[in-house]
């Protein structure tokens, strides 16, 4: 069995740094590292692998040194890394980026499951998934919290959409997208890591994938969604009121609260 | 002016056993707001049986409503089956802007849409505006919330998922007009995926709840726990507990907030009886509103909340829970 | 409690920092100490909550004057009964003491009130982008002022050492109410009898530290973190006395039973990463360059295999790293449940294996489960007691007798990290000679005539 894992560099959210002022994201302290939930993508692709002798490919988009994620995936079990790089991918959005990966994908060769983190901690879009299934053609489950049970022709997963939680089974090829809920990430082993350190990583530029890509589909101009402008919120102050032998105020004004982050509702 | 290729402004009504998702009265209540200054129609789709009560999408605002209906496609979420019943719709009546509820399921069938249509999509807006060319400004946050992107589409349909509870429900006019338009579809069976059951989950998963009321040793018996329970379930929150409380049995593990317990970071976090020890404030100070009360005025808790109440929840919790219940409140 | 003085703490500190409620004064006269080794809490009480000096300084002026019992009490996370009330008293809590006064980048260090809680550091120094303090002994909850006044020490002790290598300078309240300042922020300092370095660790029988200067560290750029797991324990401990030997320093080496690992994980819904063999040894290695760490990893890894190890992890994200870390925290509360004593004696490396050894053997003697966790990378081991429900089996003081005598056989301390406090006071007499014990018993007459602080702890 194929298994192609999407995998995103981030920075480490902990270490970004907002600038209110200037409106930007300051990353330079911050360390990379792999997007958590595409840990969880990787695992889960690594379990069924082991399982029914298949193959891992780990596919990113990224500037040169997004080689380092792949490397830690193959570090933590994946067989093979490709990463897909070049200044005309830059300023990709979801559209692109989800033009680009699928055509990756194509090229890579026949695959039965595709899998990818929920979402990424940086951009939070969460539609990579999905829209990567839809260029594909293939149908895609989201939301996967388990992985029941597998064969050589398809998958069964709980799937929680639609304010439940269903149990799908979907032929390959298929998408599925998963949460932190599906698995426990596995740690490298240190004979692994030292494997990745030194094994090939895969590079491809838009010159290799120029049979099955459109260069105006690609990059800025690829782009149907652009950023206008950042907002950096002020991190708002706790309100500090103390009400003392004043229940009624503290009732009411507490209600008020509840309406105004949008708990409570008049009927 | 020549007339527009892409015009109007299509809400997807998202609907399970035919009751009709209350995000879709909010994305007619923003759509409104928008289709007013735009001066463009608003409309609506919405998938299922015949019996789904569709008027309903007119008395909140929609002009037209187009009902793709069908007696069983619709009533299990096939994201396959929807998109390419609502891509062919779009086709056909080209809407300018087209607004899904941020819902798990509107976040699935969303980005297939757009993906089929190759056109952008902006996900989970948490407010939306014109530009002056009457473009649609999507707002949304991004790095873990700690930003908000503005953001522009250049190709038509401009499309966004729009987070729930975000926006006021439009109003409901009972008087209201519209046309209601009932389409066949064109497709309502998928072989690649089988929806096989629907699970129930009802374990309690208190680390991504919205809300949660959370006690202290103040509680003595289970009895005492019932009107925390009660205030949570009007909330629609789960119940935390203090490591001590905990440790007295009354309440299990999976309940305890803490350094040692869950961390958790609801949008609204009450503290009842909770003096708030380094270990538990470690697992809740990143809540959005903190509300503590306790009858120690100088409780740690209240250096870090936002209403800091001191007196006796005995007194207090069932004030508020009959407050919610005479203004009649709803989650 | 007495009414006068009540009143007389209301007077100087406002009365909604005086509590008096039964029920929250509970809270205040007890710490994390095991429930068999206990001392009789008395909670007739009083708590107070200053947010000053001054106010230590009048309360203590009234104490001394009327000869009250006062307990300066941090986070409550002793585990030696140090922050236990055994008689009526007043109890200041340093809670509201919790300002962070200033990083001083260029001498690298953070001067804090008292009451601020590792957690508060911790965090602070998380978003900071090159220094960080590197002391960590597990709960999050200790206040600064308990962390000096009991020495603490924790996991990264091999190439830091414990909190008396960090304090620099601390401000101190005298049980006759007059405030001092100890020590200064400097590396070479060498007037007078070292005072600030007789109140680290005194368990707050000397005065009330109220201020306390740290030093911070610069952080490495890259820190890993690696779990090596045997089959038995010998092998383990061969393998770290074999590191030592190359000269090499890791921030940390742990020493932890499997299953008390798992368990701990289990606990806070986390995945351990090694579920392979009896024992794993956990490594935090940091170095300024990715090729050093990585050298490192080698020669670490290198030893144990030669040592049989099975397997060994890498955790190289702050997350992951965290993961690790929060595990091996909750250790000891995991299985608190079950601890009857935890002894945490220091034991010098090339005894050790001996140690560990005999440790086996007394376990078998009595038929009893010694679970053996700890800071194996500097000699400090938490032999811990468990009988279920942590009830004192009948057998406990001869246990107790025969591995404190081990202790001393091997050259080692009766209390690595936890203090004396109210609970090995009468062990004191086998690590010091008469001569010793009077002299700590003439200095507390000097600091403390009337005996009012903390009586019954640390001699």
């Amino acid at each position: 069995m194929n298994i192609v894992v999407l995998v995103k560099q981030v920075p480490d959210m902990e270490k970004v740094k907002f600038d209110r002022e200037a409106g930007r994201i300051d990353r330079s302290s911050a360390g990379t590292e792999i997007n958590p939930f595409d840990l969880n993508a990787l695992e889960a692709a690594l379990q069924i692998s082991e399982n029914t002798n298949g193959k891992v490919t780990v596919l990113t988009m990224g500037p040169a040194q997004a080689e380092e994620a792949l490397r830690e995936a193959i570090a933590r079990g994946a067989d093979e890394g490709i990463l897909l790089t070049d200044v005309k991918f830059g300023g990709s959005d979801v559209k692109a980026t989800s033009t680009i990966l699928s055509s990756a994908i194509k090229k890579a060769g026949q695959f039965d499951l595709v899998i990818a983190g929920i979402q990424s901690v940086d951009g939070d879009t969460g539609q990579v998934g999905a829209e990567v299934a839809g260029y594909l053609g293939i149908p895609h489950i989201s939301n996967v919290e388990a992985i029941k049970n597998y064969t050589e022709e398809y998958i069964e997963v709980v799937s929680s959409v639609w304010e439940s939680q269903y149990l799908k089974r979907g032929k390959y090829p298929l998408l599925i997208t998963v949460t932190k809920d599906v698995n426990v990430p596995r740690l490298p082993s240190f004979k692994n890591k030292m494997k990745a350190r030194k094994v090939e990583i895969t590079k491809w530029s838009y010159e290799d994938l120029k049979e099955v890509l459109d260069p105006s589909k690609i990059g800025i101009k690829g782009s149907p969604t652009k950023v206008k402008k950042i907002e950096v919120p002020q991190q708002s102050m706790r309100e500090g009121k103390l009400y003392k032998e004043n229940d009624e105020k503290a009732v009411e004004d507490i209600l008020n609260a509840l309406k105004s982050c949008k708990v409570l509702k008049e009927a | 002016m020549t007339e527009k290729i892409y015009n109007g402004i299509l809400i997807f009504a998202e609907q399970k056993n035919n009751a009709i998702h209350r995000v879709s009265y909010e994305l007619l209540g923003k759509g409104k707001e928008l289709s007013d200054k735009i001066d463009c129609s608003l409309n609506a789709v919405i998938l299922g049986p015949e019996e789904i009560n569709v008027q309903e999408l007119i008395c909140r605002g929609a002009d037209k409503v187009y009902h793709i209906a069908d007696s069983t496609a619709f009533n299990k979420p096939d994201e396959l089956i929807y998109a390419e019943n609502i891509v062919s719709l779009i086709k056909s009546i080209k809407p300018e802007i087209c607004l899904f509820g941020a819902t798990t399921f509107g976040r699935s069938l969303a980005p297939r849409v757009a993906a089929s249509l190759e056109t952008g999509l902006t996900a989970d807006c948490t407010d939306l505006k014109t530009d002056s060319d009457m473009k649609l400004i999507q707002i949304r946050p991004a790095f873990s919330e700690n930003i908000l992107a503005h953001i522009k589409s250049d190709i038509y349909p401009q499309m966004a998922t729009v987070r729930y509870k975000e926006f006021e429900e439009a109003k409901r006019d009972a008087d209201r007009t519209g046309e209601l338009i009932k389409i066949e579809p064109v497709k309502t069976n998928n072989d690649l995926i089988e929806i096989l059951e629907e699970i129930s989950n009802d374990g309690i998963n208190i680390q991504d709840a919205k809300v949660v009321v959370a006690a202290g040793v103040s509680v003595k018996s289970a009895e005492d726990l019932s009107m925390i329970n009660e205030l949570a379930y009007l909330l629609g929150g789960e119940v935390g507990a203090s490591r001590a409380l905990v440790e007295t049995g009354i309440i299990s593990k999976d309940h305890q907030v803490g350094y040692s317990g869950n961390r958790v970071k609801p949008a609204v976090y009450i503290a009842c009886g909770i003096s708030g020890a380094p270990q538990h404030l470690a697992g809740m100070k990143e809540a959005g509103v903190i509300i503590a009360i306790n009858n120690d005025p100088s409780a740690p808790i209240f250096d870090i909340a936002d209403y800091s109440i001191v007196g006796d929840m005995y007194k207090i919790i069932p004030e508020i829970i009959s407050a919610i219940r005479n203004n009649e409140l709803t989650i | 409690m007495n009414e006068t003085v009540i009143k007389k703490m209301q007077e100087i500190l406002g009365e909604a920092w005086v509590v008096t409620d039964l029920e929250k004064v509970k809270s205040y006269c007890d710490d994390q100490t095991e429930k068999a080794m206990k001392p009789e809490i008395c909670t007739d009480c009083v708590v107070v909550k200053p947010s000053k000096t001054e106010e230590i300084s009048k309360i203590m002026k009234y104490a001394n004057e009327n000869k009250l019992t006062v307990i300066a009490r941090g986070g409550g996370t002793s585990l030696s009964g140090a922050a236990i009330a055994i008689m009526p008293g007043i109890i200041i809590s340093m809670e509201r003491m919790n300002n962070i006064i200033e990083v001083d980048e260029t001498s690298m260090t953070v001067e804090c009130e008292a009451g601020v809680t590792l957690l508060q550091l911790v965090e602070l120094f998380n978003k900071h982008d090159t220094l960080y303090f590197p002391i960590h002994p597990g709960d999050e909850g200790a206040q600064v002022g308990g962390l000096v006044v009991m020495n603490a020490g924790g996991v990264r002790a091999v190439r830091y050492g414990v909190m008396r290598d960090q304090i620099k300078e601390m401000e101190m309240v005298l049980a006759s109410g007059e405030v001092v300042r100890l020590g200064k922020n400097l590396i070479k300092n060498n007037a007078g009898l070292d005072l600030k370095n007789l109140i680290v660790g005194s368990e707050g029988i000397l005065g009330i530290v109220t201020k306390a200067t740290l030093s911070i560290k610069p952080k490495d750029k890259h820190i890993g973190s690696l779990i090596v797991s045997f089959e038995n324990e010998s092998d383990a401990v061969k393998a770290v006395t074999e590191i030592f030997k190359t000269g090499i320093k890791p921030m940390a080496i742990e020493y932890m039973e499997k299953k008390a690992i798992l368990k701990a994980a289990k606990d806070i819904g986390m995945t351990w990463p090694s579920s392979e063999g009896a024992v794993d040894l956990y490594f935090i290695v940091s170095e300024r360059k990715e090729d050093d760490l990585y050298e490192m990893y080698e020669i670490i890894v290198g030893i144990c295999e030669e040592n049989n190890a099975l397997n060994s992890f890498v955790a190289e994200s702050s997350k992951d790293q965290r993961t690790l870390l929060d595990i091996r925290s909750h250790v000891y509360p995991s299985m608190h449940d079950e601890v009857v004593d935890a002894i945490d004696a220091a034991i010098p490396m090339k005894n050790l294996s001996k140690y560990m050894d005999s440790i086996t053997k007394i376990s078998e003697k009595y038929n009893v489960h010694i679970s053996t966790i700890g800071h194996i990378g500097d000699g400090n081991l938490h032999n811990s007691i468990l009988t279920e429900g942590a009830v004192k089996p009948d057998n406990y003081d001869e246990i107790a007798d025969e591995i404190f005598a081990l202790v001393m056989e091997c050259g080692g301390s009766i209390t690595g990290e936890h203090g004396i406090g109210k609970i090995r006071n009468k062990k004191m007499n086998l690590q010091f000679s008469e001569t010793e014990l009077r002299l700590m018993k003439e200095i507390k007459k000097i600091f403390d005539p009337n005996n009012i602080l903390n009586p019954g702890t640390a001699l």
